[in-house]
């Protein structure tokens, strides 16, 4: 869907780009041939002044002068080079004319008047126009310059789309980014407020069932049935404490606030806070910390505490009491190893990382090992899933460099 | 005296259950649904300590808070379902005492509960028992089998940290941060030495500890009734 759209973003900006092109083309063009003029033939047609300048036998007469337009001048020169005629004729322009001096003129100015010229049987009749009334230049282009012009035209058009499609381009995808910002905030409000309503009830359900639970006078079974509401309540809670998360860090709506953690003493708080909580009645827990402190990582410790108690808690939910959860950490190069396993100690493989989110409502499945996997990513560091009889997991992060 | 709580939350089935559970804790419980029965109730009643939902139909909990600091400054926690890290910032960040996220299980209120309350009124009798051993916080002292053992200063903080947490394991940084008021580093050997002389005064049998227990890896545990 994203890609047709884009795609007839692309065509529509092409095909308009091509139409102005088109256009401007087209208007120079039509612009020039209806505004330029013979180089010779602007203003009253030389070749009517010229029929009407008659020798009557003693002198020449021009007999219509209404032909000749306001400020021109005119004047004929004999094949001596001498003027034969003349009306309106400046003061500075010369009587007499050389080859070269005509060679000149013809093309250009004749003393910065711009002239026209034509040949006559008994000389050359050159009308002038007031200084400064008429642009004259003279093209020349070489045959191939000429041929080649087609593709230059190509290449600058083509240049020019490539700049249009790239600012459109970014117009595009600044428009994308803003609408997924609002469909995901949309998607986080609305799991936020659905995690909001369960929370409440679920408080209910699991505080009636804990009493239950504990109740003298109620009977073993109905105990163990409260003690599986209570404990599968547990279950829902954390997944709808991790949907929550998940979403947000997927839509990058969680600010980190990153501090300088002592990993061994932080791993050690959240690891006694969990056995603290009863969570990991009846396991044996194995920890394997260097006596002398590791470097400092940067993190966030809310969220690094969670990534931790979800590695945890997916450790007792997947083994029976009595397994041992191994877990530690070291320094590896410039990194820190934190790694967890549980279950029996055999050889493990590298498995691919928990399935991410998915439309179908799968998404509860695997929500606590993804949301480990955002939140180790969203500090720069690694995850690594290992199957096999016994899960194992390993986080790398970067220790702080101490420049 | 039994200490008195008000429960503040809009969920009537949620306000049952926590009355029914802090009554049959020994509490005096009286409720509200909304910031204005709250704070009818706080100044006819004057409770020892509040347990306040965030969102209330007729206002937020906050600023219901920052009323009940303006009347009397008493211990109150907040017990809310929302979860994000910005509201229990605000709430501790105004004072609160403690801020439980719905859903919670009924220990885990009590114990909190049970813990701002012992921080706030400091009642911890000055003499208590630990199975046949007698603490005497006034005096700084142990007895046991007829005979007096004076604490040094070290002694005696190690010995109320793991007392205050008593049941739980204290990590060997939280020790030393009670003790130095500093991280472990360098101070992990002195720790296990001022460890080894406690269980000497604490223990029958030290090096078989039944009180003292050391969990590896992590820290010591304050048993509450002895190790069998």
């Amino acid at each position: 869907m994203k890609f047709k759209t884009l795609w007839k973003g692309a065509v529509l900006v092409t095909a308009s780009a091509a139409l102005i092109a088109a256009i401007s083309i087209l208007g120079i063009v039509f612009f020039v041939f209806s505004s330029s003029v013979d180089s010779q033939n602007w203003g009253v047609p030389i070749h009517e002044i010229s029929n009407a300048l008659i020798w009557d036998g003693e002198s020449y007469v021009l007999t219509e002068e209404s032909l000749l337009e306001q400020n021109h001048w005119a004047m004929l020169i004999g094949e001596s080079g001498q003027v034969v005629w003349s009306l309106y004729k400046p003061d500075e322009i010369p009587d007499q004319y050389t080859l070269s001096d005509v060679a000149s003129f013809t093309r250009w100015y004749l003393h910065d008047y711009p002239v026209r010229c034509w040949v006559r049987e008994d000389g050359l009749l050159v009308v002038g126009a007031p200084k400064g009334s008429v642009w004259k230049y003279d093209v020349a282009m070489q045959t191939q310059v000429l041929f080649r012009t087609p593709v230059w035209f190509l290449s600058l058009f083509l240049l020019s789309l490539v700049g249009v499609l790239g600012l459109s381009c970014l117009t595009v995808r600044r428009w994308f980014r803003q609408a997924q910002q609002i469909r995901d905030t949309a998607r986080s409000n609305w799991i936020n407020g659905i995690s909001h309503d369960i929370r409440t009830p679920l408080s209910v359900v699991m505080g009636y069932a804990a009493q239950m639970e504990l109740a003298p006078d109620l009977s073993p079974i109905y105990q163990k049935q409260a003690s599986a509401i209570r404990s599968q309540s547990q279950v829902i809670r954390d997944l709808v404490n991790d949907l929550n998360l998940t979403m947000r860090l997927d839509c990058e709506m969680q600010p980190l606030r990153k501090e300088n953690l002592q990993p061994t003493a932080f791993l050690r708080q959240v690891v006694a806070d969990f056995l603290n909580g009863g969570m990991a009645d009846g396991f044996d827990f194995s920890i394997d910390l260097p006596s002398s402190p590791l470097p400092d990582i940067k993190a966030d410790p809310f969220l690094l505490r969670r990534a931790v108690n979800n590695l945890l808690i997916n450790c007792v939910r997947h083994n029976a009491p009595g397994c041992t959860i191994s877990l530690g950490a070291e320094a590896e190069r410039n990194q820190l190893l934190f790694w967890i396993e549980g279950g029996a100690t055999t050889q493990t493989i590298p498995s691919p990382s928990p399935r991410q989110l998915e439309p179908d409502g799968g998404a509860a499945h695997g929500t606590g090992l993804n949301l480990v996997v955002q939140i180790v990513a969203a500090h720069g560091g690694t995850v690594q899933f290992f199957t096999g009889s016994v899960f194992r997991c390993e986080l790398r992060f970067p220790f702080v460099s101490h420049r | 005296m039994p200490y008195s709580i008000l429960i503040v939350d809009d969920e009537p089935a949620l306000q049952s259950m926590v009355c029914g559970l802090l009554l049959q804790a020994g509490y005096e419980v009286q409720s509200a649904l909304s910031c204005a029965q709250a704070l009818e109730q706080f100044t006819k009643k004057h409770p020892d300590a509040v347990l306040l939902d965030v969102m209330l139909p007729d206002g937020d909990g906050f600023t219901l808070f920052q009323q009940f600091q303006e009347l009397q400054d008493i211990p109150v926690l907040f017990l809310s379902a929302r979860d994000e890290e910005e509201a229990k910032l605000q709430g501790l960040g105004l004072g609160a005492d403690d801020y439980i996220t719905k859903p919670f299980l009924p220990q885990e209120l009590l114990l909190r509960l049970r813990a701002v309350l012992r921080r706030s009124y400091r009642d911890e009798p000055a003499v208590v028992r630990l199975g046949e051993t007698e603490l005497n916080w006034g005096k700084g002292t142990i007895h046991r089998t007829g005979q007096e053992f004076a604490l040094t200063a070290k002694e005696f903080a190690l010995l109320k940290k793991l007392w205050d947490a008593r049941g739980a394991i204290v990590t060997i940084d939280a020790l030393c941060n009670a003790l130095w008021d500093g991280p472990l580093i360098g101070y992990e050997n002195t720790l296990m030495v001022h460890v080894r002389r406690l269980r000497e005064k604490l223990e029958a049998d030290p090096s078989h500890p039944k009180y003292l227990l050391t969990v590896r890896g992590l820290g010591y545990r304050l048993e509450r009734e002895g190790k069998p």
